[in-house]
């Protein structure tokens, strides 16, 4: 019913032209759907919730150079002016911006330096207690921790004795244990669970193992340079940002106000290349798929000018208009499964190799299947319209030229 | 017969418009592509200081103890400490040394003709001028008695100079970092690099400094680090002092050697010192281990090129490979199409190899539009990679040696393509077209 021998036969009289078409099929299904893949593994990276509202908070940097003030008074001072413009949810001096790619980590211990004791690498953060209000991340158990908890670091005498910690991290530290109400240590440091948080993710994005472990300290320490973390009613960030850099310098002239930003944009620096990398590979494929749509659509057209006398002479015959369709579709099936087929195998060989090399996950049959049907789909859509002209050849001119 | 092959050339490219700019937009989109990645992969690999990068080496000393594990490839930290840092800058060495660190200021002239701005400041010793090729334009380098004194002096950059001073010529001006006031001494020309090679902890493509301050000003005036400082044993730092006495990596240590002897030698220095150090306890392991590596070893070291870039350079080419299957089938077809008049061209005596030859010259033709077109399209494409990150302006870019690349890519691939084409349509016999003619 399909002809297959006759039209197979046929292919076997042109070959080169059907083998180019078959290579085109086969790597392009091969990069389509490696590239899909990592596209998607990107866009789950970019997209992952973080805990964070980020377009209602801000940062900005403070680098002072006067010399006549106290630090900590000054960011006490500074805190409460912040707090106290209107639209303004809390403000706090963080020692580290979420989701910026800068930070501080450090293992946290089960027992006390030197004494040998599993270790879990987290990012920390040093904050006051507006930290997890600012921050605005859900506490899902315990308490925050108080005011008189709260270090102010002057000479490094004192060092907190509480702490919050996330989940992710307690889960590691105690995998058969609820973390709440135990003791870790930094360091030689003990410090007590009060609280744990839920979703929060760290200064890092890209190292999988960190970036859900994190730690709140109540420490203030304030160096000459310091960040602030803000965050603001929906709606009302850009309307604060615009007035902080006059506020600081009212509250203390000799210093830099610095890097002010919202924690979207900040993330979307640390993600950018990662964006720009699946955006590169987004034209790729759309490309690619085009010009082997119209190399499809070439070839067809030209074996139909080469057979035109030969069209003409089967309609000519009886043969009816879909038959003549079906004919080039047909033919056009049988080596794109060809090349289907090779493609599939390249598209794994592919994968793998990629994966040994690089930091790209196996890819998954899915995508592998996905994009050859999809292949299949646009070579057929390719060849119809050339099919359609070739049913369309009156019988008459096969007649007419012999 | 060249130009006969081209007029030939063009004559065929205008009988079938619609064929050959499908060709040449075919060829163009592949080259575009390739180049887009192949441009940004060649700036990211380039290297940043040709004349000496053989000459210049970065310093490692395996510090930590054993059983300590490091995550760099080889397991030797990036850094070094301070306390290696100060004894190998000044040991009684005849090679160029620099040791560096990253910090930073509120810049100021303590009045209100400029608004203080912050600015990141590269703290270190004098050869580090004329080890990384910094030529002055006005002043000098500070003197050796001053970096010895740790004199509040400054080197800056002459860009920074016209925003300081409004004049290019700073030298003897004043200027303040947070509180302390520096002299002007040397002004040099800006430091353009695409890769901060000397020190890639922080950002790879980052700009480089524009205010250099001498290393001795670090202990005197407690100057902390903006860059990373790592440490692989519990240390409890209270005061700035503890900082310099502890086993923590903050500085970054170069030294230039001009040949395999010198090398050797300092290989050899390097061996006796951590045999010196082993006595005070220090340098724990068994086998005393350093590492001096070149700029070039140094950048793949860090993979200063990251995977991503690679897997781009690689798919563009298979995407390249996917429009050369593309053309030498539009070609395959155009030019049997042409086979009856190649056929009189045989009978009336013009041979297989100058068939061949015409053949070739023309898909040569359609590779040079193609290359051409081809690096607007990467012109696109780079800008696109431009708008999208900020650091990435002067890596997506083409150099000379890129755009001359384009066409030539264009070309040979285009060749390649039309060998056989070329071959089956100065093979065929014209016989069998004479006949039907």
């Amino acid at each position: 019913m399909l002809e297959i021998k006759p039209i197979f036969n046929a292919l076997l009289r042109s070959k080169v032209g059907a083998v180019l078409l078959l290579i085109q099929i086969a790597i392009t299904t091969a990069i389509v759907s490696n590239a899909a893949f990592i596209i998607k593994d990107r866009l789950d990276y970019l997209n992952q919730p973080t805990g964070y509202e980020e377009e209602n908070i801000f940062k900005f940097n403070v680098m002072t150079f006067g010399t006549d003030l106290d630090l900590i008074q000054q960011v006490e001072l500074d805190e409460a002016s912040i707090r106290a413009l209107p639209g303004v949810v809390d403000a706090v001096q963080i020692s580290a911006i979420p989701l910026s790619g800068g930070g501080s980590s450090t293992g946290f211990r089960l027992k006390p330096v030197p004494e040998k004791s599993k270790s879990i690498n987290a990012s920390y953060f040093e904050t006051d207690e507006h930290g997890l209000n600012t921050l605005g991340v859900e506490l899902i158990a315990g308490r925050n921790f108080n005011q008189d908890e709260v270090i102010l670091n002057r000479d490094y005498s004192q060092f907190p004795k509480v702490a919050l910690a996330t989940k992710a991290l307690l889960d590691e530290l105690f995998p058969d244990e609820e973390g709440l109400g135990k003791v870790i240590y930094m360091g030689d440091q003990p410090l007590k669970i009060v609280g744990v948080i839920g979703m929060m993710k760290g200064p890092w994005l890209k190292l999988e193992e960190r970036k859900d472990r994190s730690v709140i300290l109540p420490m203030v320490d304030p160096g000459k340079l310091h960040q602030f973390l803000v965050r603001t009613e929906p709606g009302q960030r850009a309307h604060v940002m615009k007035q902080i850099e006059a506020l600081m310098h009212d509250n203390y002239a000799k210093r830099v106000i610095q890097d002010l930003t919202g924690l979207d944009e900040k993330k979307a620096d640390y993600v950018a290349e990662d964006r720009l990398m699946m955006r590169m590979l987004v034209v790729l494929i759309s490309v690619l798929v085009l010009v082997t749509a119209l190399g499809i659509f070439g070839l067809t057209l030209f074996n139909i000018n080469k057979r035109t006398k030969q069209i003409g002479t089967r309609r000519a015959l009886g043969a009816r208009k879909s038959t003549i369709i079906q004919y080039f579709v047909v033919e056009n099936g049988i080596i794109c499964i060809a090349g289907l087929i090779l493609g599939v195998c390249g598209a794994v060989l592919l994968g793998q190799q990629l994966m040994t090399h690089y930091s790209v996950p196996l890819l998954s049959n899915w995508y592998i299947a996905t994009t050859a049907l999809l292949v299949f789909a646009m070579s057929i859509l390719a060849v119809i319209g050339p099919a359609r002209r070739a049913a369309n050849i009156a019988p008459s001119i096969a007649t007419r030229t012999i | 017969m060249f130009s006969h092959y081209i007029d030939l050339g063009w004559r065929s490219f205008k009988r079938t418009p619609l064929v050959s700019l499908l060709m040449v937009l075919a060829i163009a989109v592949g080259i575009g592509i390739t180049m887009t990645s192949l441009s940004v992969y060649h700036m990211m690999s380039m290297d940043p200081i040709p004349d000496k990068s053989d000459k210049l080496f970065a310093v490692q000393l395996q510090t930590i103890d054993e059983g300590q594990t490091w995550w760099s490839p080889d397991n030797l930290p990036y850094q070094l400490t301070y306390k290696d840092t100060e004894s190998l800058l000044k040991s009684d060495l005849p090679y160029k040394r620099a040791a560096l660190m990253a910090t930073g200021f509120s810049v100021h002239l303590n009045s209100d003709k400029v608004k203080p701005f912050l600015e990141e400041t590269r703290v270190t010793s004098r050869d580090a001028f004329s080890m990384f090729n910094l030529p002055f334009i006005h002043g000098d380098v500070w003197s050796q008695e001053q970096e010895d004194s740790a004199a509040p002096v400054t080197v800056i950059s002459s860009s920074l100079s016209k925003k300081l001073f409004g004049s290019e010529n700073g030298v003897g001006q004043t200027l303040y970092l947070d509180d302390l006031s520096v002299q002007v001494v040397g002004v040099i020309k800006d430091w353009q690099l695409h890769v901060k090679y000397y020190d890639l902890n922080n950002g790879s493509f980052n700009e480089p400094e524009q205010i250099f301050i001498p290393f001795s000003l670090i202990k005197a005036h407690e100057i902390n680090t903006w860059g990373n400082t790592n440490g692989w044993k519990h240390e409890p730092v209270k005061v700035f002092n503890d900082k310099l006495q502890s086993e923590k990596f903050w500085l970054q240590f170069w030294v230039e050697l001009n040949n395999e002897t010198e090398k050797r030698a300092f290989e050899g220095y390097l061996a006796n010192y951590i045999a010196e150090e082993k006595k005070t306890g220090r340098f724990t392991r068994e086998q005393a281990e350093y590492k001096l590596r070149d700029v070039n070893e140094w950048i793949s070291y860090w993979e200063v090129v990251n995977e991503d870039n690679k897997i781009m350079v690689a798919l563009s080419f298979m995407f390249l490979a996917v429009c050369l299957a593309n053309i030498l089938g539009l070609l395959l077809a155009k030019f049997l199409r042409r086979a009856p008049e190649v056929g009189v061209r045989r009978a009336l005596g013009a041979s297989k190899r100058q068939v061949f030859f015409q053949h070739i010259v023309e898909v040569g033709m359609l590779g040079l539009f193609g290359g051409v077109i081809g690096i607007i399209v990467a012109q696109l494409g780079l800008f696109g990679i431009r708008q999208s990150l900020s650091y990435y302006d002067s890596l997506a870019n083409m150099d000379i040696s890129m755009l001359m690349t384009a066409p030539i890519i264009a070309i040979l691939a285009c060749i390649i393509a039309g060998l056989y084409p070329a071959w089956v349509v100065c093979n065929t016999t014209p016989a069998t077209y004479l006949k039907t003619q």
